[in-house]
């Protein structure tokens, strides 16, 4: 198993959305994460999905996904070729003052933004490629997350 | 084009004459009125009242594959649209031609659970090629313009277009026939060079050639290129259910059907083969079983097939094309007629002519010895109906001792239910037929239990003057599930007896068509002789034995060479 990006620019119509999610549930595949967004030209969003599956799964799902008719261009992105971020918001339980200045100098070394801060808890923003952003949160468990919002992620291939 | 004010009724009717549709098969409703207004009394486009959603979505599909133009089908908002679905859903799998018409309620209403309101938009999602829900009437033009150039174009399938009743009766103004069409649409027809010329090296060195034709040879016009290639490399030739009619099966390079009821030899031949040139096929699982170690396990694998997302889905293949194969067979031949000699098959020759003349004996002989009476009504009706004659199918035992026992020899003569194996196709795929082909005779081969699916269209056939004949293979079971009960479930029978009624004479007589009950073959021909001269649609109820099983076939888990009940096929 294996993840791949597929960015996509597709046309602004109403319902593509549920066609590009509709199609992945018909051929049996799971998707990791689908973002939509405007785009450089009007009237084109761009889809940026990311989803896991063997190398043949995969390949059979890009040229389903060329098929739709509202599929303007796929472009593959390989992790190596690609700038991928993601954003999290997450809400870490701090018991005592230390434990919040702990939480806090652990999110400045991870680059992230303090947003809010009451006697019991943090509400950081890390927004990083994904891995470093799993790598963040799970130190967070330690502490105690009590709420944890991701993006999903978006991605521009280099060349 | 100067810009016109039109109500969207009008609209559509303008967009379809200029599509070229001549013909559409529908039932009105409520959000409906505004176009069924447009519609009455005028002569360009005829509409012919359905009685049932599901037989409107079947007939077009058969008229699409009988003409090759797309069929166009009308169903109204919420049950119509539901009631259409399974017709779209066979239609697109057997990639035939369709555009569909649907109404909707006010575009103010949609999501409020309206009176006759389904989300049709997303329930027929899956099961078309591509669909539109149109909420502007000023819309209309470009939608429709796309809609048959999708469904016409490519991999062909069924589009449909969702029509709000205020998108029907509000009036815009509007350029009419648009050309422009949408930039992420670009079906990819021109076969690569490269690739052509190494399958025909591939196929010029073969010692043991074979083409395996698919419904891709009879879409896209390329039977007569297929005989050609076959007859330069001295190929033989096997073909999957929707390719049948792709070379006229009495060829002496033909094998017949592949697949899992398909032919011995056929299956044979695809096993002992050293190359083998797939044409327009998907390697569906009814052709290819489920050993897949014994599918062409010494072959060079060529794949042509215009949809790219066929290309190693089911089958991995050595050489992948993609495009469209009559044009991929044009190239495949240009090369080939470069090269000075393609003898060295002669042994293969005289293996594909055995193999040929062990099948037309089978085929052939109506008394050979275990033969039911199913196989001989098939037999007989294979040598009373003309080669010009189109051949629809119901699906289960009758579809499968059609595509078995009768001889199609020319393209788009013999109509079936492939992918989605529907009941009760058949007989609406007939009428299309017929409105496609007027001049032809038309039957449908049925079994009783999918003949009762959709027989009400026989009202539909009285009142349009539609003259389909109706072959019922009766034997009053759901004759395929009872095989495989008795084959594989230790005979017990559950819930595939239909009992005694109907009376199928007195149906056909109650609806105002020509019955009759045949219970010997040879009494065929004198039966179908009463129905062609009786003018009308007709229904001839074929008595047959309820132990009557389609062999040899292959059992489920079995491969292409491990076929059961070969007792009756005669051994080379």
């Amino acid at each position: 198993m294996q993840t791949r990006i597929i960015s996509l620019l597709v046309e602004d119509h109403p319902g593509v959305l549920t066609r590009m999610s509709g199609m992945f549930t018909m051929r049996g595949i799971n998707i990791t994460s689908l973002t939509v967004s405007p785009c450089e030209t009007d009237g084109l969003s761009r889809m940026t999905v990311a989803i896991k599956g063997t190398e043949s799964e995969l390949e059979k799902v890009r040229k389903q996904i060329g098929n739709l008719i509202e599929v303007v261009k796929v472009v593959d992105l390989r992790a190596d070729g690609a700038i991928i971020r993601d954003l999290c918001l997450l809400k870490v339980h701090t018991k005592d003052s230390d434990t919040r200045l702990e939480v806090m100098l652990l999110a400045e070394s991870y680059g992230a933004k303090i947003m809010d801060a009451t006697l019991d808890s943090v509400i950081i923003e890390l927004t990083e490629e994904p891995g470093k952003i799993d790598r963040f949160v799970d130190l967070m468990q330690h502490f105690g997350v009590k709420q944890l919002f991701r993006t999903g992620l978006t991605a521009i291939g280099r060349d | 084009m100067a810009k016109v004010k039109l109500s969207g009724a009008k609209i559509v009717v303008e967009e379809l004459k200029d599509e070229g549709v001549e013909v559409a098969f529908g039932i009105p409703g409520g959000v409906l009125l505004d176009l069924y207004d447009v519609i009455y009394k005028q002569e360009a486009l005829r509409h012919i009242l359905m009685r049932h959603e599901q037989c409107a979505a079947h007939a077009a599909d058969g008229y699409a594959r009988v003409s090759g133009r797309t069929g166009v089908c009308i169903a109204t908002s919420g049950p119509g649209a539901t009631n259409l679905v399974t017709g779209l859903a066979n239609a697109n799998m057997d990639s035939a031609p369709v555009v569909a018409l649907t109404g909707q309620v006010v575009t103010s209403a949609i999501g409020t659970n309206a009176f006759q309101e389904a989300s049709t938009f997303t329930i027929t999602m899956p099961v078309t090629k591509h669909n539109f829900l149109v909420k502007r009437t000023e819309d209309l033009p470009k939608v429709i313009h796309n809609a048959f150039y999708i469904a016409s174009t490519g991999r062909k399938g069924v589009v449909l277009i969702d029509l709000p009743k205020d998108v029907l009766s509000d009036v815009a103004e509007v350029d009419l026939h648009p050309k422009e069409t949408f930039a992420g649409y670009k079906p990819n027809i021109k076969p690569n060079k490269v690739q052509t010329k190494k399958t025909a090296e591939v196929l010029a060195n073969a010692e043991r050639p074979l083409i395996l034709a698919g419904g891709g040879i009879i879409s896209s016009d390329a039977s007569e290129e297929l005989r050609s290639l076959a007859e330069l490399l001295g190929a033989g030739v096997v073909t999957t259910l929707m390719g049948k009619g792709a070379i006229p099966e009495n060829h002496p390079l033909c094998l017949g059907m592949a697949g899992m009821h398909g032919h011995l030899y056929a299956n044979r031949a695809i096993n002992e083969c050293d190359a083998l040139l797939a044409l327009g096929t998907r390697f569906s699982d009814r052709l290819t079983a489920w050993q897949l170690d014994q599918f062409a396990p010494d072959a060079t694998l060529i794949h042509v097939d215009i949809d790219a997302a066929e290309i190693n889905k089911n089958m991995p293949v050595d050489i992948p094309i993609v495009g469209d194969v009559k044009l991929a067979l044009y190239d495949i031949l240009k090369w080939l007629e470069k090269k000075q000699k393609l003898g060295g098959k002669s042994v293969w020759l005289q293996r594909i002519k055995e193999m040929h003349s062990a099948c037309e004996e089978c085929i052939h002989d109506l008394r050979r010895a275990g033969s039911s009476l199913s196989d001989m009504f098939i037999k007989e009706l294979s040598i009373i109906l003309d080669d010009d004659a189109i051949v629809t199918t119901e699906v289960g035992q009758c579809q499968m001792f059609a595509a078995h026992y009768y001889m199609t020899k020319k393209p788009r003569t013999f109509i079936t239910s492939g992918g989605l194996g529907t009941m009760g196709f058949g007989f609406p795929a007939a009428i299309g037929a017929k409105v496609a082909a007027p001049d032809k005779k038309v039957v449908d081969i049925a079994g009783d239990g999918s003949f009762l699916m959709t027989c009400q269209d026989l009202a539909t056939c009285v009142e349009s003057d539609i003259p389909v004949v109706v072959c019922i293979l009766d034997n009053r079971y759901l004759g395929m599930v009872r095989q495989w009960q008795e084959l594989f479930f230790d005979k017990k029978y559950s819930h595939t007896g239909l009992g005694l009624t109907p009376d199928f004479v007195k149906l056909a007589e109650a609806f105002g068509c020509y019955g009759e009950r045949v219970e010997k073959p040879e009494d065929l021909e004198g039966a179908l002789n009463n129905a062609f001269e009786s003018g009308k649609p007709a229904v001839i109820d074929m008595i047959v034995g309820k132990d009557d099983k389609i062999l040899p076939m292959i059992p489920p888990g079995g491969g292409i060479i491990g076929m059961i009940g070969t007792e009756r096929c005669k051994h080379v």
